[in-house]
């Protein structure tokens, strides 16, 4: 007993350095934003306490809750391309197939750049006044104006392709390392049996990859929800709001941009922000926790 | 058991040291690295080091800027003055390239502060606010408040009664058009009225549409920028402060520029525009202008160096005085950033080196080469008189004429909700009842203002007898 005291005392001294890495920049600032909320705040200067005004300021901030709903929108349409997308590509590479290695990085690929250079790579590509992506459509004839891709009829969707074109590299990964886990014994007896690659992949490779999927599909929720880096280079949140997602709304209260006259920070209210916007991230995951919980026992 | 921890104690220090090394490997890094925010990173330790060797040694000076444009010529000039005093000081440069005013912040948190900072009329208020400048009033002297005496203003310069900066040049705002395609439009003069700039546009699109080419645009992606550029000068040229501050009432009141939202609006409604505009940036905007593809565009007097060294263009363009309401000028184009340049950090150890240093800058020769080589407009009047225009192409049409002044500063206060800018922006896509915006506006602009005064973080005299002909009441 003595014995086994000493070695976990041994083995804490090296958790020490994480954490306090874990406390001064992860936990520490969590309770300074708990603080901050029930202040007015602009980072200089006394902080005014006004108890939950805040708040009420955010049950009638209409450009908050409209970036609510674009952000469930985006992460969304995201979800929605992403996962699917993902796995049949993981599927397909899971195979034998000549030059599967290859294949594998160039999916990964645009999980490895920039975010901020892709995303300025996009902007150029899908702009409207000579941007490739129209010149492509009008020289095929497919089009007969330029497509304002970037305007507030088709901005969302696009900022939600260049969202999909880097994320679903990530989770073709993760599918592929699931897939790889189920006994091939199951695919040789099933084959054996009769079954058919369709039926194989519906009776087999799904439920067996459902522990996987459940983990994977959470982590996409989460990242869907956070997401707005690309977001604020492709449009900064517009054309009038249009994709201006919460996260990025909250960044800009946090951090804004000056334009030629002042902006002041508003940390005291944007903390209330950040607090709101992390319960409704928190309860989307433990929602989608509770009703995807039979996955877990699915093999 | 002994011998274990011994080993683990070993362990530890050693990776101790390690971590040691590593950071001071990073350290010596970071101080080598030039003109970059981690040179700005190791600003303390030598400004202290300058301090405490300041008996044996030369007084370090920091200087942090965000201005690209002129680094060379600023080079230069520390150079010269590193070489020349007498009182050994030596000043480095470092020039941010984006998030400025948060590398202050944190660099004034940190204690790293440089001790001679660029100031804008965009952070000079909040920076005095935070208590990072100190007052150089003491310092002044006779000369030097004769010779800027014109230009010390109130929540410009000058807060509470002291002064925390002098100026040195200021931005213009002109329409900026393509000679060319007024021509082939068959237009002979730039617009003076909003309706006419309205109509130039739709002809210059009908004949270049095919072509690509559009009457206007602007940098909508941000739409602060794109009107803080635009509506602004029309406003305060047409009589009217051009942030929706009325100075004769102390109040803001967006009612004129919902007026000229009405213009910009029809534009939109013609397909005047260049498609894209939505989320277009000024320096695409630029490109698609250098490239003849848009007839007109509202801007500052940094284009023609823009056009000279970023996007060279052999197009035929010119600045002109931007459009008024009506065509009649009853007010004075403001000149805009004009009235700070150069500040002195509240926490420095060596105030006076870093004012020595300000004064060098704050020379006549080197004011008026600024001016000359076209890196602003000067606005000190004993420069102006004895600087040679800018041979920069273009520059003529920006240059400070009979209609262009400095107006009083306008409070600077954060409403709830969305701005001025983004919920007329709205308007002019989607529509809506004008009306009811300029008075949601205004309501939630005074309230902010109510507050900012209640705070004690913005002082409101109305002026009732503000004249827009004459802003500075000369």
């Amino acid at each position: 007993m003595s014995f086994k005291w000493k070695r976990l005392g041994e083995n804490s001294l090296f958790l020490i350095p994480s954490i306090i890495l874990t406390v001064a920049l992860g936990i520490y600032p969590l309770f300074w934003m708990l603080r901050y909320m029930f202040y007015d705040y602009a980072g200089y200067g006394d902080a005014l306490f006004v108890g939950l005004d805040n708040f009420r300021r955010l049950m009638r901030d209409g450009l908050f809750w409209e970036s609510v709903g674009n952000t469930f929108i985006f992460a969304g349409g995201k979800l929605l391309l992403t996962l699917p997308l993902s796995l049949l590509l993981a599927v397909m590479l899971n195979g034998r197939l000549r030059g599967g290695n290859l294949l594998r990085g160039i999916y990964f690929m645009p999980t490895v750049i920039s975010t901020a250079v892709i995303s300025v790579v996009f902007y150029n590509i899908f702009n409207s006044y000579n941007g490739m992506v129209n010149t492509v459509l009008m020289k095929l004839h497919l089009v007969s104006q330029p497509v304002d891709w970037l305007g507030p009829k088709h901005a969302m969707l696009t900022v939600i392709l260049v969202a999909v074109w880097g994320a679903v590299g990530n989770y073709m990964l993760l599918f592929l390392a699931g897939l790889q886990s189920i006994p091939q014994d199951l695919y040789e007896s099933a084959a054996i049996d009769g079954a058919n690659a369709g039926r194989r992949f519906w009776n087999i490779t799904l439920p067996m990859l459902a522990p996987v999927a459940q983990m994977v599909i959470m982590l996409a929720i989460i990242a869907s929800l956070k997401g707005y880096e690309s977001i604020m280079v492709i449009t900064e949140g517009g054309p009038i709001g249009k994709t201006e997602v919460m996260y990025l709304y909250l960044y800009k209260l946090l951090f804004p941009v000056s334009t030629g006259s002042p902006v002041a920070q508003q940390l005291g209210y944007g903390s209330a922000v950040g607090f709101a916007s992390a319960v409704i991230v928190g309860a989307i995951t433990g929602l989608y926790f509770f009703l995807s919980r039979k996955m877990n026992k699915v093999y | 058991m002994q011998k274990k921890w011994l080993g683990l104690s070993l362990s530890l220090m050693l990776a101790a040291g390690i971590a040691g090394c590593g950071g001071n490997g990073n350290n010596s890094g970071n101080s080598g690295a030039a003109n970059g925010e981690a040179g700005g990173s190791t600003a303390s330790p030598s400004a202290e080091a300058g301090g405490n060797t300041a008996k044996s040694g030369p007084v370090q000076l920091k200087y942090w800027t965000d201005d690209r444009h002129d680094q060379e010529y600023i080079k230069e000039l520390i150079n010269k003055f590193n070489e020349t005093n007498s009182d050994n000081i030596q000043v480095e440069l470092t020039v941010m390239s984006e998030n400025y005013t948060q590398s202050v912040d944190i660099a004034f948190s940190s204690n790293q502060a440089p001790d001679v900072l660029r100031l804008k009329s965009a952070n000079t208020s909040e920076f005095v606010k935070k208590g990072y400048l100190a007052p150089v009033d003491s310092y002044l002297t006779d000369d030097m408040k004769t010779k800027f005496s014109s230009l010390m203003l109130d929540n410009v310069n000058r807060f509470d009664g002291k002064l925390y900066s002098l100026p040195n040049t200021g931005l213009t705002m002109r329409l900026v058009y393509n000679k060319d395609i007024f021509a082939k439009a068959g237009i002979q003069n730039p617009p003076v009225s909003l309706q006419e700039m309205v109509d130039d546009a739709k002809k210059i699109t009908e004949a270049g549409k095919t072509e690509g080419i559009y009457g206007f645009a602007l940098n909508f992606k941000n739409p602060k920028q794109a009107f803080d550029r635009s509506i602004r000068e029309i406003l305060s040229l047409s009589g009217y402060q051009g942030l929706g501050f009325d100075l004769k009432t102390g109040q803001f009141d967006f009612a004129p520029y919902s007026q000229v939202i009405e213009y910009f609006k029809q534009m939109y409604k013609d397909g005047s525009v260049l498609p894209g505009a939505e989320t277009l940036d000024i320096d695409p905007l630029r490109a698609q202008f250098a490239a003849g593809k848009i007839g007109m565009y509202l801007s500052f007097s940094t284009e023609p160096g823009v056009y000279k060294d970023q996007f060279p263009t052999e197009i035929n363009w010119a600045g002109a005085l931007a459009p008024t309401l009506d065509g009649q000028i009853k007010g004075t184009s403001e000149i805009v950033s004009a009235g700070t340049w150069l500040g002195i950090s509240a926490k420095s150890a060596h105030q006076e080196a870093a004012w020595k240093f300000m004064q060098y800058m704050y020379g006549d020769e080197v004011l008026k080469t600024y001016h000359e080589k076209g890196f602003g407009i000067a606005v000190v009047p004993s420069i102006v008189e004895q600087a040679k225009n800018p041979d920069i192409k273009g520059m003529e049409g920006f240059l400070v004429g009979e209609h262009d002044s400095l107006w009083p500063a306008t409070p600077s206060v954060t409403p709830e909700g969305s701005t001025y800018a983004d919920a007329f922006f709205k308007y002019i896509l989607t529509g809506g009842d004008a009306k009811a915006i300029t008075e949601d506006l205004n309501t939630r602009y005074n309230a902010a203002l109510s507050k900012a005064v209640e705070k004690g973080e913005v002082k409101v005299t109305p002026d009732p007898a503000f004249d827009p002909a004459k802003p500075q009441g000369e």
